[in-house]
């Protein structure tokens, strides 16, 4: 790289914002990223990343900002002068959007809208490339399977929707304004640093606790629903490969695999040498460990108005087009998660044990 | 006396569906953003404005959606209010976004509040289709948006589509391809290339400039569009229609029908001008309103033809 390059992420303090952060800072870019306001720290996942600013090999920036604010985000744009924007942040959590759909409509439609919209009004149609967090989640109810590019969208739920005008609006952008915008149909994506509410981290968070005593049960919802898992990590590399591309074009980024919640907490649960043998049916179903426990049951709280069953990506045009494929598979991926809770556990149980509060957390 | 609540009465469908929904013996409640600034002209016209009970609600506001739907308990809602121009949507591209989206879940969101079975109708756009080539679009066909406002009826018609599916609620979307009428405001190119071709026939020298000529819609006409809507939530189950004529002309064939309706050349009078280009457009949209005409029993009377003698009479 001649010049070095500008890059603006938002999102930047969730699970892929961290990564993709952590990667352009090594590929050599100087690294904004906008955070909302908070009462409470919210810079975990980036903390090791930064330097102060004043210091003078700082090359990551943290600015404020809310999707739902079209000044800061003008503002940030503008003073940044970004030549890669990387549009990570939403509401991302699927069941909530049933509980705030004018907040994920607000965040994740507009939002995307308002990023878009500044890159013109700025008149930066030229210079400043377009990411946009697409998600499987746009196939919903699947049309066919697998899902690729071209298979038609079937939201089904607030985020889903939010997620397809966000979706839309880009192509639209790109289409009437040669803006270079690229969508990343991205399907699930873990990581140790995954948001502890999301399914697959509360699962190797539970067990790590169930096993050292801290936790008694783990309650879940549709235990058959299946998805498609890889690792954060290899898709933030998907993410900067679509902006490095001669013409911009949306990309299913996916490992092809699929498995279903149940066969996650198994796999996690062998990870710490927990075998569960599974009894009854439907809400009734629970899964029991070696010493007779049953440490998982259905809590029907955590059925979703309206159900994905099966999501499953073909990343066939991202590895012709792209050269890019996921690295890390399944049981690594669960097994990366694993260890690193497992730590976390091991670490409130020592402050537990030496008589200090060791916050237990709820959803 | 079943009540009906109609957002967007202001607007060209508002004013028809008042009209039918009076006619069918229901009380019919209809909102403005300010009931008592609103002119409701469509209304007069038809003259029906004092039988209309008029309302102050934003579609915007939540709170001022829960409110009146409460007070009202409308058996029917309609929801016809948003902005309606795909030109404009380009310039506005959030206020469209706000006003289309926005009104339709907070119209969700107070149904499944309230509860009560109220039913909704919410208006859906065959530009959501955008271009469908040779082939008629059906309900199975996926969305392909071009503009600001087609992504946004995109996402009104999912979150619909949700709400009926997630909470059982009776929702519909009436996917509607262009619909004209003489209360079309004067900013949609049908009414424009109308009201121009009687200035000109009436001895004026205005040239009548145009965008993109070549483009094919399908027009139809909008006191008989209503009726669909109607019957949509009329039936057993909720469920989505094409509401079309089926049969699609290009803009230049009705420029010409127009003209030769008044005994005019149209060659003689159409300029281009390149100003008047969206920034995307659709070349072709083609419906097939077959799934209407075999559950509603609706079909489209008015062909495009008849629409243009309508229009120019």
């Amino acid at each position: 790289m001649t010049q070095k390059k500008v890059a603006l992420i938002t999102g930047i303090t969730g699970q892929d914002g961290a990564y993709l952060a952590e990667f352009l800072l090594d590929k050599g870019y100087t690294v904004h990223g906008i955070r909302r306001r908070s009462s409470l720290f919210n810079t975990d996942r980036i903390d090791h990343l930064y330097k102060d600013p004043h210091d003078k090999g700082a090359r990551l920036f943290l600015h404020y900002g809310d999707m739902t604010d079209s000044m800061s985000l003008t503002r940030v744009i503008q003073q940044v002068q970004p030549d890669e924007i990387y549009n990570l942040a939403a509401q991302s959590h699927v069941a909530v959007s049933f509980e705030e759909p004018e907040y994920t409509a607000n965040s994740d439609a507009l939002g995307a809208l308002r990023m878009l919209e500044a890159i013109r009004i700025l008149g930066l149609e030229k210079k400043t490339r377009f990411y946009q967090a697409s998600t499987s989640e746009l196939y919903g109810l699947v049309q066919e399977v697998p899902q690729k590019e071209t298979t038609p969208f079937y939201p089904r739920s607030p985020y889903g929707v939010a997620k397809l005008y966000a979706y839309w609006i880009t192509v639209n952008y790109r289409e009437a304004y040669g803006l270079y915008a690229c969508n990343g149909i991205l399907f699930n994506h873990e990581s140790p640093v995954r948001g502890e509410t999301f399914v697959t981290r509360k699962i190797t968070r539970a067990l790590a606790r169930i096993k050292l005593g801290l936790q008694d049960c783990l309650y879940l919802g549709n235990l058959d629903a299946k998805r498609d898992w890889g690792h954060a990590r290899d898709y933030v590399e998907a993410q900067w490969l679509m902006l490095q591309q001669e013409k911009p074009e949306d990309f299913v980024i996916a490992s092809g695999e699929q498995h279903s919640v149940r066969d996650f907490v198994n796999a996690a649960a062998a990870e710490i040498g927990m075998k569960l043998d599974w009894k009854g049916k439907g809400v009734d179903e629970h899964g029991i460990d070696g010493q007779g426990r049953v440490v998982v049951r259905v809590d029907p709280r955590y059925f979703r108005p309206a159900e994905v069953e099966t999501l499953l990506g073909d990343p066939t045009k991202a590895r012709e087009k792209l050269g890019w494929k996921a690295k890390v598979t399944f049981q690594e991926l669960v097994a990366e998660m694993m260890v690193a809770d497992m730590t976390e556990a091991e670490r409130d149980e020592l402050v537990k044990r030496e008589g200090y509060l060791a916050p237990s957390r709820h959803e | 006396m079943k009540r009906a609540l109609i957002t967007g009465i202001g607007g060209q469908d508002g004013a028809y569906l008042a009209k039918l929904l009076l006619e069918q013996g229901y009380e019919v409640h209809g909102s403005s953003r300010d009931a008592q600034a609103a002119a409701f002209a469509g209304l007069a016209k038809l003259g029906i404005r004092e039988q209309v009970k008029a309302l102050s609600m934003a579609p915007g506001d939540f709170h001022s959606v829960l409110a009146a739907l409460g007070e009202i308990r409308p058996h029917e809602i309609y929801n016809l209010s948003g902005q309606s121009s795909v030109g404009l949507s380009f310039e506005q591209p959030v206020a469209t976004m706000e006003s289309v989206l926005g009104a339709t879940m907070n119209l969700l969101e107070a149904m499944r509040s309230l509860g009560g079975g109220m039913r909704l109708f919410s208006a859906g756009s065959g530009e959501c289709f955008g271009e469908t080539g040779a082939v008629p679009a059906n309900e199975a066909t996926p969305f392909r948006p071009h503009s600001p406002y087609a992504v946004a009826k995109s996402a009104a018609h999912w979150l619909v589509s949700n709400y009926r599916e997630a909470y059982g609620l009776f929702a519909c979307t009436g996917i509607l391809f262009n619909h004209e009428s003489p209360l079309r405001p004067e900013r949609f190119v049908t009414q424009k290339i109308v009201q121009v071709a009687k200035r000109i026939a009436a001895g004026s020298k205005q040239k009548l400039e145009l965008g993109n000529t070549r483009v094919v819609r399908d027009w139809g006409w909008a006191p008989e569009y209503v009726e669909a809507m109607y019957l949509m939530l009329q039936q057993d189950r909720a469920d989505d229609y094409v509401v079309a004529t089926g049969e699609s002309v290009s803009l230049e064939d009705f420029i010409r029908f127009t003209f030769e309706h008044l005994g005019l050349d149209w060659k003689e009078h159409v300029v281009a001008n390149q100003a008047l280009l969206r920034p995307l457009d659709i070349v072709e949209s083609r419906a097939d309103p077959a799934k209407a005409a075999r559950v509603l029993g609706w079909t489209a009377r008015t062909r495009v033809r008849d629409v243009v003698a309508r229009l120019a009479s």
